[in-house]
């Protein structure tokens, strides 16, 4: 008695479900601990690597990186730059996703478009998009062209198959329970079709922005005057890891804050409906 | 008042090695405010039939259509499954099928909603409805258009019994109050016995094979007398089809 | 010979070959037409020094077979990438089949595999060239970081799919482990495995040729990189063409029929079986 009293007073840790699944038992740390817990370890050997193994042109410190960044903030290169590929990237992907939304719609509505892209769509996925790159880089010369056409060539695939997939999943039956009621097209448009391509099209734009900011970084290197991708050769030649870093670390950055804060927040929104219902 | 008139249907469907008769000559009439039931073993092409009249498939040959005074009539279908949006709230789904958004359809949605006991759901997604709740805001989502005939797909196959069974009194209240014409297809003898003023009995092959009036009044007290010996009977007949059909 | 009522004045010749060509069987052929139809026609108003001609492509293309460097290049290529797979699948295996048992291992790894998964191919291969200059090592390593998220990813997500109520059955008969590991587990993986080989393999492949551009000065990626260099258009088409003809080849042979990742979005041919009775 008096030990089970010890025990109940004491804070129990629940027992964590999933680990008990697959064999033993675990006290529950919270994920948000474990994640806090591996950035402060990454940073930490980052900082002792740093340090005590590798000279400063090899792995600069973190410290050192972070006041790279800051510099060139407030110099206005970031500004300049980042405004110019950011520019190209959106106009970029934003014709590769009306292109390729309308591509996809296409072949999932007609045999005859379906084959007739289906080469060009596998010969694009599997191709390393340097191949792209410099292709447009050498055609278009410094015109903005040539990250444009990069992004339209590699990223509209993406946008195709997932648009061609949720064209294909469409439900029958739903549709039919619409044509039965005599639901006028535009209604069923927007109340069965839109929302049924919707989870696609969101898949979509997630690959396709993947592939665009790479593709578009990768263009300027090769053959812009401005850009990110055109900062972080110039830093190549200057032998500067602390230049590349700054740079590559504003990309992968804004890719992050694009991908949390604005896909994220509007899949959210879109998919309450999918959450809140229960198995 | 509308008017079922189905003249020498065929259906019939061409497989890839075969083809398969759904429909076979089949004629009847009803008219007014009937209930009529379709019942037959699975193949005999009874929910075909229901979609050639709601207009999802086309007859091979023959006529079969729902008038009402002259002109094609409105149509209200409950399907197997709910078939309900779900991302539209339920009230959404109501007014989807409305011929217009206006606010007298609002307020009959509503109505319709609140005679099926679901008001309170009309903000909630499907899915965070039971089957039966769902099936029950397909048939008040079906009666609310008000239209001149209803059209019902096995519509308490999906549910346990205790849910069809409760869903089969308020179907019933629902059509005491509306006096629509129904065609209300199933599997179930006993069911069609307890709702229809008609059955029509098909068999698999698609031909009509009986057609009966069934005279009780209503309601139907299942451990009423009567209505216990007229589904005897009935099963008798339905039975004895299966051992002469192919 | 019957005489036939002329309805219209079109020959019926012309009429069949519009309508042949609108089948979707044609469309497959009609598309390529199409672009070096284009092509040919757009390329002289343009100016031959930015885009090459389809024939001067044709002719390079060939030439670059008969001299050789390509195929050596390839070929160097394809043993960094082997390299590289291999490390990556025999760590990544063991780390994600650790990263599937452990939830808190998973929640510590998480975001270091998302940034793995996002990180650009073009960064690494340019760090590792100031890490190792022009070689072996540096590509492979890129290949290397390149394949491991996905074989881990693909690993983990096979561990947790493992099928338990399979598991629990063999338990309950007191089957011994090492034949519940062998005949439940490792089949249950395996489609998995194949997974993370095929990404791996897909992603090792882009990001060894990037790394190649910057740290290294033989392959396929040094190579088409240097065409560029030397302002070579021709050269640098002819070389894409090549990078397709290898891609498809590798995908094709390599994972013969399990290849749908990039080939499950087309219809299936229909089932040549009897119709069954449903």
């Amino acid at each position: 008695m008096g030990r089970r009293g010890l025990s109940a007073n004491a804070a129990r840790p629940p027992i964590d479900r999933r680990a008990t699944r697959s064999g033993y038992v675990l006290p529950r740390v919270s994920t948000g601990l474990s994640r806090l817990l591996a950035y402060a370890i990454f940073l930490l050997g980052w900082q002792a690597l740093s340090t005590f193994v590798f000279p400063p042109f090899i792995l600069p410190s973190p410290v050192l990186v972070a006041q790279e960044m800051v510099s060139i903030v407030e110099s206005g290169q970031f500004l300049t730059h980042f405004l110019a590929t950011i520019g190209r990237l959106f106009v970029g992907f934003a014709i590769a996703f009306v292109l390729g939304a309308a591509i996809g719609i296409a072949m999932g509505r007609s045999a005859y478009w379906r084959e007739f892209f289906s080469d060009y769509i596998m010969l694009t996925l599997t191709t390393p998009g340097l191949v792209f790159a410099l292709i447009c880089a050498m055609f278009f010369g410094l015109s903005p062209l040539g990250p444009v056409v990069a992004i339209i060539l590699t990223a509209m695939p993406h946008v195709t198959i997932n648009v061609y997939e949720g064209v294909r999943a469409i439900p029958r039956d739903l549709l039919d329970m619409a044509h039965v009621y005599e639901v006028s097209r535009p209604a069923r448009v927007r109340n069965v079709l839109v929302p049924a391509i919707a989870p696609y099209l969101f898949t979509a734009a997630r690959y396709g922005f993947a592939i665009a900011w790479k593709i578009t970084a990768l263009t300027e290197l090769f053959g812009s005057a401005s850009g990110v991708g055109f900062q972080i050769r110039t830093e190549f030649l200057l032998f500067s890891m602390r230049g590349v870093l700054a740079w590559a670390l504003f990309l992968v950055i804004f890719a992050i804050v694009m991908e949390r804060f604005v896909l994220m927040r509007m899949e959210r929104r879109f998919f309450r409906w999918r959450r809140q219902a229960f198995a | 008042m509308a008017q079922v008139e189905v003249s020498h249907l065929h259906k019939v469907f061409e497989g890839e090695s075969r083809t398969v008769t759904a429909l076979d000559d089949v004629s009847f009439e009803a008219s007014g405010h009937t209930f009529v039931s379709l019942v037959g073993p699975s193949g005999c092409g009874k929910s075909t039939l229901l979609n050639i009249l709601a207009g999802v498939e086309h007859a091979t040959s023959g006529r079969a259509e729902i008038l009402d005074g002259g002109r094609r009539a409105r149509l209200g279908y409950v399907f197997q499954s709910p078939r309900l949006l779900p991302w539209r709230t339920v009230l959404d789904n109501m007014m989807f099928v409305q011929p217009d958004q206006g606010a007298e359809h609002r307020e009959r949605a509503e109505h319709y909603l609140e005679m099926v006991g679901l008001s309170d759901t009309r903000k909630a997604w499907p899915g965070q409805l039971s089957g039966g709740m769902q099936q029950r805001v397909g048939i008040a989502r079906a009666f609310s258009i008000e239209p001149d005939a209803l059209l019902m797909d096995e519509p308490f196959s999906h549910l346990d019994a205790i849910t069809a069974r409760t869903l089969r009194r308020e179907l019933h209240a629902l059509w005491m109050e509306t006096r629509k014409t129904v065609l209300f297809v199933t599997h179930d003898v006993f069911e069609a016995v307890e709702l229809s003023d008609r059955i029509i009995i098909l068999a698999k092959g698609g031909s009509l094979r009986q057609n009966l009036t069934i005279d009780l009044p209503y309601p139907r007290d299942p451990s009423d007398d009567r209505v216990a010996l007229t589904k005897t009977e009935v099963l008798r007949q339905f039975e004895d089809l299966d051992l002469v059909a192919s | 010979m019957q005489a036939t009522l002329e309805t219209s004045r079109v020959p019926a010749a012309w009429i069949r070959i519009v309508h042949l060509l609108t089948t979707p069987r044609a469309a497959r052929l009609t598309a390529p037409i199409l672009i070096i139809v284009t092509w040919q026609l757009v390329a002289p108003l343009i100016g031959s020094t930015l885009l090459p001609m389809p024939i001067d492509v044709l002719e390079e293309f060939i030439d670059l077979a008969i001299e050789g460097t390509v195929w050596s290049a390839f070929a160097i290529s394809f043993v960094r990438l082997g390299i590289g797979l291999a490390l990556a699948v025999v760590i990544g295996v063991v780390v994600g089949l650790l990263l599937g048992l452990s939830p808190r291992a998973e929640a510590f790894a998480h975001d270091f595999l998302v940034i793995g998964l996002t990180f650009p191919y073009l960064i690494w291969g340019i760090i590792v060239s100031m890490w190792f200059g022009f070689g072996d090592a540096g590509p492979i390593l890129v290949v290397f970081i390149a394949a491991v998220p996905y074989v881990i990813v693909n690993m983990a997500e096979g561990v947790r799919d493992a099928p338990r109520d399979l598991i629990d059955m063999a338990r309950s008969y007191d089957a011994p482990r090492l034949r519940v590991i062998r005949q439940v587990v490792v089949p249950s993986l395996s489609p998995f495995f194949f997974a993370a080989l095929r990404y791996g393999l897909a992603n090792g492949w882009k990001g060894l040729v990037l790394a190649e551009v910057f740290a290294a000065t033989s392959g396929a990626g040094w190579e088409i990189a240097g065409m560029r260099d030397i302002g070579n258009a021709s050269g640098v088409v002819a070389y894409a063409l090549y990078f397709a003809f290898f891609s498809i080849l590798v995908e094709r042979l390599v994972f013969g029929r399990l290849s749908d990742w990039v080939f499950r979005w087309r219809p299936r041919r229909p089932e040549a079986a009897r119709a069954v009775n449903a």
